[in-house]
């Protein structure tokens, strides 16, 4: 789910450097306040790589497979270094394997890495949720950010897709093609949110430092 | 895992010789001048120009069809499916198909710049080692901790790529995937998804400890002391082939702007 070179027009790709300029701003003066942040940035680089290469799972769904997002799970494992890390992803992807491009990183890196900070901080509100043992919790708000991240990310590419092709296109067509093909994301939603719950689940009983205290790995 | 992007970045050639950091205020602002295209008649003039700028750089064409395969089911969907869906003028009908002659265009149009733009990419991080171009990022403005951030992750990606490719063939060599079990049409196996988490999750926590090791390493060489960075913000003196190069690039780019403005104005 990347948006390649050549579809959008320039303003909409430098509105997104632009908004891509403020999330990162932003996220890096939360990064700054991390009392450990030097040593917290080469765990947030490996584990960077280490998503960069997680991302070519493919979950066998016969007689086909699909491949994971995992801007969620990013946001849930690394806070708010979810950003920069799925920035320097994205380049990765358009510079290495021609996923994506270089004038639309920008819009990319918004449409991954805002629903990613999301999801860290709907995973963070288990801390204030009364009901419920910890680890049926843990699970829940793990699957909620990973199918959530997923979701709105789907919301936000095909709203830019459909508004962005140069040529007529009737309102209304656009609008019932942008609700149909969200909704058509639900089932990869409760794949990614299953997949994020599992995960956190796992890192949760194998290395609970892995899952961080205050957003941060 | 193959993923060299600067495989050719040792050739000579005169993109080559051009300062990685001039090379990207260049080359990106012709990026962007080439996303900015609307009109038709500028798609030939923009895609000859960017093969004159490859046929320059003497990268080869096959390291460009390369790069090409995973964007080309992009392409395919959008020649396939723009021309049947978008548009208000009928240029051909066969029963409920119908071709639109604004579909067409736009898929020229789609076409052309994403060609000219991946080239362009390709002109940039293709012909110079990819840590002089981060380098060249950094004494551009690019924030310390993002630099750094993509240093490490640069260096670290290839050694957790081939841990990542042992674990899945150790999972194979154990049987995965190839037991008989009853599929259904679908919808995922719960113990597919289980596995597979396993393994992302073994992975993290192999690259996590192995950062513990990497941080160690760094703190003995100074690393944190005195706000010291992985790539300092230097910048390199500007030769001359690398003014007129990017003197050129950035005139060629804003000849685009303007031409695009003034057939916008006389249509």
């Amino acid at each position: 789910m990347h948006l390649p070179d050549g579809l959008l027009s320039a303003p909409v790709c430098l509105g997104g450097y632009g908004l891509t300029g403020l999330a990162t701003w932003y996220s890096l003066r939360q990064i700054q306040r991390d009392p450990d942040v030097s040593r917290n940035m080469p765990k947030a680089s490996l584990l960077t790589a280490a998503f960069f290469v997680a991302s070519s799972i493919h979950i066998p769904v016969p007689p086909t497979s699909v491949h994971l997002v995992l801007n969620g799970l990013l946001g849930t494992v690394l806070g708010y270094y979810a950003f920069p890390a799925i920035l320097i992803g994205l380049l990765f992807q358009a510079v290495i394997l021609g996923h994506g491009g270089m004038t639309v990183l920008g819009v990319n890196a918004v449409m991954m890495g805002v629903p990613a900070l999301v999801a860290y901080h709907v995973f963070q509100l288990r801390r204030v949720w009364p009901w419920g043992s910890d680890r049926p919790r843990l699970g829940v708000f793990a699957f909620l950010a990973g199918a959530l991240g997923l979701g709105l990310a789907a919301l936000i590419f095909f709203a830019l897709v459909m508004t962005n092709i140069p040529a007529a296109m009737d309102a209304q067509a656009e609008r019932t093609a942008i609700y149909g093909l969200t909704l058509a994301h639900v089932p990869l939603m409760l794949i990614e949110g299953g997949f994020t719950a599992m995960l956190v689940l796992f890192l949760h009983q194998v290395k609970p430092d892995l899952l961080g205290h205050h957003g941060t790995p | 895992m193959k993923l060299n992007i600067d495989e050719y970045a040792h050739l000579r050639s005169p993109i080559h010789a051009w300062q990685p950091r001039y090379k990207l205020i260049g080359l990106g602002a012709l990026m962007f001048a080439v996303a900015m295209v609307e009109t038709l008649w500028l798609v030939p003039v923009i895609m000859g120009l960017t093969a004159l700028l490859y046929g320059l750089s003497r990268l080869p064409w096959r390291y460009w069809l390369q790069r090409l395969r995973y964007p080309s089911f992009f392409l395919l969907g959008v020649i396939l499916v723009l021309p049947l869906m978008s548009g208000e003028t009928v240029l051909w009908q066969w029963g409920p198909l119908t071709l639109w002659q604004e579909g067409c265009w736009a898929v020229v149009l789609i076409v052309g710049r994403f060609l000219s733009i991946l080239t362009l990419s390709l002109l940039l991080f293709g012909t110079a080692p990819f840590l002089q171009t981060v380098k060249a990022m950094r004494s551009l403005g690019l924030p310390a901790t993002l630099t750094d951030m993509l240093l490490l992750s640069y260096r670290y990606l290839y050694e957790i790529a081939d841990q990542f490719l042992r674990m899945k063939q150790s999972m194979r060599l154990r049987g995965f995937g190839y037991a008989p079990t009853r599929r259904i049409p679908l919808i995922p196996q719960r113990r597919d998804l289980q596995v597979f988490a396993s393994l992302a999750g073994t992975l993290f926590i192999r690259s996590y400890e192995q950062s513990e090791r990497v941080y160690q390493a760094m703190r003995l060489r100074g690393y944190g002391n005195s706000r010291s960075q992985l790539a300092e913000r230097d910048r390199p003196r500007l030769d001359p082939w690398s003014a007129i190069a990017t003197g050129l690039s950035l005139t060629m780019a804003i000849a685009l702007v303007v031409a695009e403005y003034w057939i916008g104005m006389k249509a």
